[in-house]
């Protein structure tokens, strides 16, 4: 549910890309209406909306018992405006402007809540990763990482063939909520050393740069 | 219009005059009050002396009457005010004489009783004619032994005519007296209340583009002096926050222009090129970067103008000071290493303060980002952790080119850059040291640069020490 146009085209369209199905509803009643009349596996809804702001629909779903994970979309990011929000009754909660990548990384979290993530080994190629005993290799060569490193390559590897934006890695990894803390150098860094010990022996690359977005751990080179 | 609703003069004046006339009237009360006793004391004097004479006078002539050898001093007919009038009765209640000009009017009851229970002291008897007399009533032994009952008047219409008289003077003196005082009392007010109106005017000129206007002050010693004084300075710092709004604004919209040109030049250069898929991706991402650049700006502003208008709730706790400082650090020293820059850490382990985590280390981020930023290649960042008695002290020191003394106590205002040209890529939005600052007074405490060109420099948070509660061991 989102009524300004421009977003709403492209977050039904990249979604349409993803391979969801979408329903858009620019207004809160239209919202209202679809999400009280079909079956919905997951609901985006922005809070700013003409006539019933986001905050009520969600309201009045839940308390009709309608149990759809609902994502909210928001230009408000103060702590107080959160918590509304959860308390509402939204399952998470992501805040304009947000890099697309980063949403459909929560609608992904959203549908496989409640499933364990999987345990095992992480294969992308001919890398490796075993995320309990914290061990990766390439080619059968051990790759000793830091820490931080590992969870930055585990994270990117949960993700393959996605961008993950550097907010996404900021939050998930770094656990900096604050988005005006200067981490892009940070994480830059971190970027630049992973790179340099998974990938510089190696002839494939795997780990990309998308300039103006993110990074990518993917065996296809586009 | 209501007195309330009158302007202050008038109210002062009415006000005024109304106490002066209400103290008047108490005191021309008081002393005709006074004046009439005084009259009647004399007049009962001069009665008492004239008993004494009339006393003298009489004698028993014989066969019961009653004989006055003197009539010197009684009243006669055409004066009634002067002279006495006299009423004289034997014991058994028998009028004995009675003079003529009170043509029959009794001067009291007929006397009953004993004798001396008819005596009275001087007081005020009205004639049924309507006149008024000072009256007194003596009981007198004659020679013979026989008891009279003198009864002596005089007219108190000269007394009374005395005190009306005075009366008028007062009543014409008095309202004359209140309406002078009050109408002085209104022209002093207008020259004491002068300032109060010119203020207002002057005041009421003063808008939002004339904030450096202040109000003249004649007295600043005096009630509206102080007043006028109050106002200039609010004056003062409203102008101050204007300025600074005024220039922040302008600082963010320049901000928040550039990346927006970026993008749009990008944008349009692009769309006119003929190029290929990566070109296109290329263009695309470097609008991308120009974005995330805004969203960065726009989350930081959001930020400071959370701060100014007080609406971050800080969570406090105890926090290790140590333990912070290593955290922040830990978080950065990559970047350090990239310059081989080596960061040390030293000072007391066990320094507790009370503080949001997330705030505190905001700006701790921010100083040891700038220290990381501006210090050399293989140059050395120190923080130092300190305690005092009443704060607790963390500096970053870093090796860089220092702050020269001009820019040095600006560098803490919003968008303000030691080196203009200085790239926003490597520059940030000069939004850092703002927030520092803000984070740290957030809790009560300071932060100071000291600095010399060439000898890199030293910011330093002072923030006040954890308090252990009392009583808990």
């Amino acid at each position: 549910v989102e009524d300004e146009i421009k977003i709403g085209n492209a977050v039904s369209e990249g979604l349409r890309a993803e391979g969801y199905e979408i329903t858009w509803a620019q207004t809160g009643e239209e919202g209202f209406f679809h999400a009280s009349s079909q079956g919905f596996d997951l609901i985006v809804l922005d809070v700013m909306l003409p006539g019933r702001d986001g905050i009520e629909v969600l309201q009045t779903l839940r308390k009709q018992g309608s149990k759809t994970p609902v994502l909210l979309l928001t230009a408000k990011d103060a702590i107080e405006d959160r918590v509304l929000g959860l308390d509402a009754g939204a399952d998470d909660y992501l805040v304009k402007p947000f890099a697309f990548a980063e949403l459909t990384a929560r609608l992904r979290a959203l549908l496989r809540r409640n499933k364990p993530e999987p345990g095992g080994v992480l294969s992308i190629a001919t890398l490796e990763i075993d995320p309990i005993k914290r061990i990766v290799n390439r080619k059968g060569h051990r790759i000793d990482l830091t820490a931080r490193e590992f969870e930055l390559l585990e994270y990117l590897a949960r993700n393959h063939g996605r961008v993950v934006s550097r907010q996404m890695l900021a939050r998930d990894v770094w656990q900096e909520t604050d988005r005006a803390t200067p981490l892009d150098n940070v994480i830059d860094v971190h970027i630049a050393r992973l790179r340099r010990k998974m990938d510089d022996p190696f002839e494939t690359k795997l780990l990309h740069t998308v300039r103006g977005v993110g990074f990518t751990l993917s065996e296809d080179n586009s | 219009m209501s007195l309330l609703q009158a302007n202050l003069r008038t109210r002062l004046t009415v006000l005024y005059a109304s106490l002066l006339g209400a103290a008047l009237l108490l005191y021309a009360g008081g002393v005709s009050i006074f004046f009439l006793r005084n009259l009647r004391e004399q007049l009962d004097l001069s009665l008492h002396r004239d008993v004494e004479t009339v006393e003298g006078a009489l004698s028993e002539d014989g066969d019961g009457g009653l004989q006055i050898s003197s009539r010197e001093g009684e009243a006669d007919e055409d004066d009634l005010d002067r002279g006495y009038l006299l009423e004289v009765w034997s014991a058994n209640g028998r009028l004995l004489y009675r003079s003529e000009q009170l043509r029959g009017q009794p001067l009291g009851p007929v006397p009953t009783g004993s004798a001396e229970s008819n005596r009275q002291h001087a007081h005020s008897v009205l004639l049924a004619s309507g006149m008024r007399l000072r009256s007194i009533s003596h009981v007198h032994h004659l020679a013979d032994g026989n008891t009279v009952i003198v009864r002596l008047a005089v007219s108190e219409e000269h007394l009374w005519h005395e005190f009306w008289e005075m009366v008028t003077v007062l009543g014409v003196g008095l309202p004359v007296i209140v309406i002078l005082v009050a109408f002085t009392g209104y022209l002093v007010a207008a020259r004491a209340l002068k300032p109060v109106d010119s203020m207002a005017q002057r005041a009421a000129q003063i808008t939002a583009e004339q904030l450096s206007e202040r109000l003249h002050i004649e007295n600043p010693n005096d009630e509206l002096g102080k007043l006028g004084v109050a106002f200039n300075t609010t004056l003062a710092r409203l102008e101050r926050s204007f300025d600074q709004l005024r220039r922040f604004t302008a600082d963010a919209s320049h901000e928040l222009r550039t990346p927006l040109t970026a993008i749009q030049s990008v944008g349009e250069v692009s769309l006119k090129m003929p190029g290929d898929v990566s070109y296109y991706r290329d263009k695309i991402g470097s609008m991308l970067e120009e974005t995330s650049r805004l969203t960065q700006l726009v989350d930081s502003l959001l930020t400071m103008a959370r701060a100014d208008s007080g609406h971050v709730q800080l969570h406090k706790a105890e926090i290790n000071l140590f333990d912070l400082v290593e955290e922040t650090v830990g978080l950065l020293e990559v970047l350090a290493e990239e310059k081989h820059q080596s960061i040390l850490i030293d000072g007391d382990r066990s320094t507790l303060v009370t503080a949001d985590r997330t705030i505190l280390r905001q700006a701790l981020v921010n100083l040891l980002h700038n220290a990381v930023k501006y210090s050399p290649e293989h140059g050395d960042i120190r923080l130092r952790i300190r305690e005092r008695e009443h704060d607790a002290i963390v500096a970053v020191e870093d090796s860089g080119p220092g702050i020269a003394p001009e820019h040095r106590t600006r560098i803490f205002e919003r968008f303000y850059r030691v080196d203009r040209s200085r790239t926003r890529a490597a520059g940030g939005a000069g939004l850092g040291l703002s927030i520092a600052q803000w984070a740290v007074s957030a809790h009560g405490g300071t932060i100071e640069v000291q600095s010399e060109s060439g000898c890199g420099s030293i910011f330093r948070i002072c923030l006040p020490k954890h308090v252990s509660p009392v009583g808990v061991r």
